[in-house]
């Protein structure tokens, strides 16, 4: 996307010098006009729509939903969360006086009945099964494998069934 | 990449860009003439430009990709450890990977979605504090109480 970017802003360059120099794209493509990064450019398209105020275009509203599409905002709303929890726990541990095993006793009397404390480790469960084994299939499209339409969908698929299947193995036979 | 020339040669005449190979090519488009003759040197010149930048930014981010990458891989692997064989070597090995992964994956999403010089700086800033905060949460944890592994153990065990 970047690529595609740049070569715009390039050639829009050309563009306006071609006005007043008549130089051929072509050439003017050569001389690589501007010499900006990807960033920088990303960073003037956010200055610029950020100064004449501009709303954003509608896009999860609008946007057909689809399953690669649920599944990265999952990816990352489990990542969000999971990082969120481990950070509130942490700071717990250095601002709270007891120990651990003395905050466990005091939740566990609170819970009322084994469903409840099944269905809070499945939401603990859950969570981490399903961001890890995305997270497989994330480094698997990073060493190239698995973009064909197809091939997303059914990973996809199993990445889904297995954290279900492997969440609901720990939170209930563990 | 030939693909990336004819879609922005589409959008430069307005067009709204199509994203699909096929209906492209069937459009008669008015390609202007220079465009016909040469595409392959078309190509190769937008390559060619390319190879003036590729030597002028630093190798920082690409490295930092990697790092991402490799970290995720180390992490994984720490599962199996951490249930086999718990103890305090795995419990600050798991402290500082989850606070790393943790970290840098909040700053992709930092990326994403903060825009504007100073409110990027404050939230990564406060990302930072955060990291730190966690950091020496989970050490605090693994020295002074029953550490990660064992945490786990007695959630579970309940």
């Amino acid at each position: 996307m970047a690529l595609l970017l740049r070569s715009f802003v390039r050639r829009g360059v050309c563009l306006s010098r071609i006005q007043s120099v008549s130089i051929s794209p072509l050439i003017c493509r050569h001389a690589a006009p501007m010499g900006t990064t990807a960033k920088e450019e990303m960073n003037k398209f956010w200055a610029k729509n950020t100064r004449l105020n501009r709303p954003m275009s509608p896009h999860l509203t609008i946007y057909r939903w689809s399953v690669p599409m649920v599944m990265s905002v999952t990816f990352r709303g489990t990542g969000v969360a999971l990082s969120v929890a481990i950070s509130a726990f942490a700071a717990a541990a250095l601002v709270l006086p007891g120990s651990y095993p003395y905050y466990l006793d005091l939740i566990h009397s609170l819970w009322v009945g084994p469903a409840l404390i099944g269905l809070a480790k499945l939401g603990i469960a859950f969570p981490v099964s399903f961001h890890t084994l995305n997270g497989v299939r994330h480094l698997w499209w990073d060493i190239g494998k698995g973009f064909r339409i197809p091939e997303v969908y059914r990973t996809g698929y199993t990445v889904i069934g297995l954290s279900l299947l492997t969440s609901a193995a720990v939170a209930f036979l563990l | 990449m030939a693909s990336i020339v004819r879609l922005s040669s589409v959008c430069r005449r307005g067009v709204k860009p199509l994203f699909f190979q096929t209906t492209l090519l069937a459009r008669p488009l008015v390609v202007p003439h220079h465009y016909q003759e040469q595409p392959h040197q078309l190509t190769a010149k937008i390559h060619a430009s390319q190879a003036l930048y590729a030597g002028s930014g630093s190798k920082a981010a690409s490295m930092h990709w990697t790092a991402e990458r490799v970290l995720s891989i180390v992490l994984l692997a720490m599962g199996p450890v951490a249930y086999y064989q718990p103890g305090p070597v795995i419990d600050y090995s798991l402290a500082a990977a989850l606070t790393l992964h943790g970290h840098w994956g909040l700053g992709q999403v930092l990326t994403d979605y903060v825009h504007g010089e100073a409110k990027i700086k404050m939230a990564n800033a406060g990302l930072f504090l955060l990291s730190t905060v966690t950091f020496a949460g989970l050490c605090y944890f693994n020295y002074h109480d029953v550490g990660i592994c064992k945490a786990v153990a007695l959630l579970w065990s309940k």
